[in-house]
């Protein structure tokens, strides 16, 4: 072998021989490993012919690419594969779209228990809405702001269907109407509720049997305050509130709640106050009938007057 | 213990391109990371690990594809071997030697693999978009699983 650096010395040509050696040994390698992996891929190819192992490989390509999931479907990729593991991978797929319904079903489900809860709420409603003695509208109670909870609510129903601003909003708890609040911003669509538990809202309110007339108002929680109250008055825990013909917002005789507790009254002032547990819960509201109230332009608020 | 590391390395490629293709593709289109790392490791390795490396790659293609069985395999022991010849005449270290022989060797290998499936299997199904773009994503990729593969040889020992 010619030796790659002609001007060396008997040692460098002994190894610039072994290096030659060396790459020779290496290619050699080279050759013998390419013409054994060629010829194992080689076989490979034809070995698939046998149903075993294109069934194996089927399996665990089947486990490892997702696209082949889909691969039952089309026969073009299971060719030569067994009944029975064909049959094997139509039932995985079987598997997988059954349980998509059974997931679909589900929602169904639930979404038809819902609509039976409220098909059965509305049909009382809809008893009840026969027996008001006031005209008016169901409305669907659309957006409660949690950050004001106990302040006031949108509602489906707009100037569209007849909505005015400061329309009685009533809401029924136990087959009975209550005050819930009156119409405060109208939108073609939709409309806001004031609540009467808002800390900015107050009803006149007439104290059963007796007919005292005392203001209710709002504290921004769930509660209600009854004020100015004749410290005369025998109050009693558990009276029934209701509006008074005195008020000119709400119609009479609305229930606006029971007395819970009654205050004695303060040495600087000449009445007493009491807490309200209202005749409606806000948060088990889901609809809520407006009454047409169709009040003076004078009552209305001005925006709404001028659109008028 | 570096042969532990091989065969990580090996799946992880393997997982990779697996997860890229079913998760990251564009317009259908994904580089081909087993192509990449069958070219790198052809690069990196010795001839014998070089065209080693090429078939298992293209084992674990064959067994993500579900038409032919062994085409990639062949493919890729011929290609890391061409490689092999070529890297003892060019500096395949240097990125323009890369971007080239990727673009290269990956058009080779489509066409060598679509006469395989016209000698083994069936009527070629060549996808033109995927002749003519995926060289190219293979390019991009091919730097980028060169630096990997050459830490991962100087920190692991492995290749």
């Amino acid at each position: 072998m010619r030796p790659l650096f002609p001007g060396a010395g008997e040692h460098g040509r002994n190894g610039a021989v072994r290096t030659g050696q060396a790459m020779s040994r290496e290619k050699d390698a080279a050759n013998y490993a390419v013409v054994f992996f060629a010829a194992v891929s080689i076989l490979l190819l034809l070995f698939p012919v046998s149903k075993i192992a294109h069934t194996v490989r089927i399996a665990a390509s089947y486990s490892l690419y997702p696209s082949l999931h889909y691969g039952a479907r089309y026969t073009h990729y299971v060719r030569n594969v067994p009944d029975n593991f064909l049959l094997l991978l139509e039932t995985d797929q079987e598997n997988r779209a059954l349980k998509e319904k059974v997931r679909e079903l589900e929602v169904r489900l639930q979404n038809a228990a819902a609509a039976a809860g409220e098909g059965e709420r509305l049909a009382v409603e809809m008893g009840l809405s026969r027996a008001l003695p006031w005209k008016g509208v169901w409305a669907r109670i659309i957006n409660k702001t949690p950050a004001d909870w106990y302040g006031s609510f949108f509602v489906d129903k707009g100037a569209e269907q007849g909505v005015a601003i400061n329309d009685t909003v009533l809401g029924m708890e136990q087959g009975h109407a209550g005050l819930a609040g009156r119409v405060l911003e109208v939108y073609p669509k939709f409309s806001k509720v004031l609540l009467l538990t808002n800390g900015a809202a107050s009803a006149v309110g007439s104290i059963e049997p007796e007919g005292l007339e005392a203001l209710v108002e709002g504290k921004g929680t769930w509660m209600l305050k009854m004020n100015y109250i004749p410290e005369e008055a025998s109050l009693a825990e558990g009276a029934e509130v209701v509006t008074s013909p005195g008020g000119l917002l709400f119609p009479p005789g609305i229930p606006v709640g029971k007395v819970k507790k009654v205050y004695s009254r303060e040495s600087f002032m000449n009445f007493i106050t009491a807490d309200v547990v209202p005749s409606v819960n806000v948060n088990t509201l889901k609809e809520v009938f407006v009454v047409r109230r169709n009040l003076p332009k004078e009552l209305l608020g001005a925006r709404q007057a001028e659109k008028k | 213990m570096s042969i532990i590391y091989e065969v990580v390395i090996y799946l992880a490629v393997g997982s990779t391109y697996w997860w890229w293709s079913q998760n990251l593709t564009v317009f259908g289109l994904a580089p081909n990371l087993m192509f990449a790392a069958a070219l790198c490791a052809a690069i990196l390795a010795g001839p014998v690990k070089g065209i080693a490396w090429g078939f298992f790659l293209g084992f674990y293609a064959d067994m993500l594809g579900s038409d032919m069985f062994g085409g990639y395999a062949l493919t890729y022991t011929l290609m890391a071997y061409g490689v092999y010849i070529i890297k003892r005449h060019f500096d395949m270290d240097s990125l323009f030697s890369q971007l080239v022989a990727s673009l290269a060797l990956s058009w080779l290998s489509i066409l060598f693999y679509q006469g395989l499936v016209i000698s083994f299997s069936r009527p070629s199904n060549l996808d033109l978009r995927v002749f003519l773009s995926e060289p190219f994503l293979n390019a991009l990729v091919v730097p980028v699983m060169f630096r990997i593969f050459y830490q991962l040889k100087r920190g692991l020992g492995v290749l």
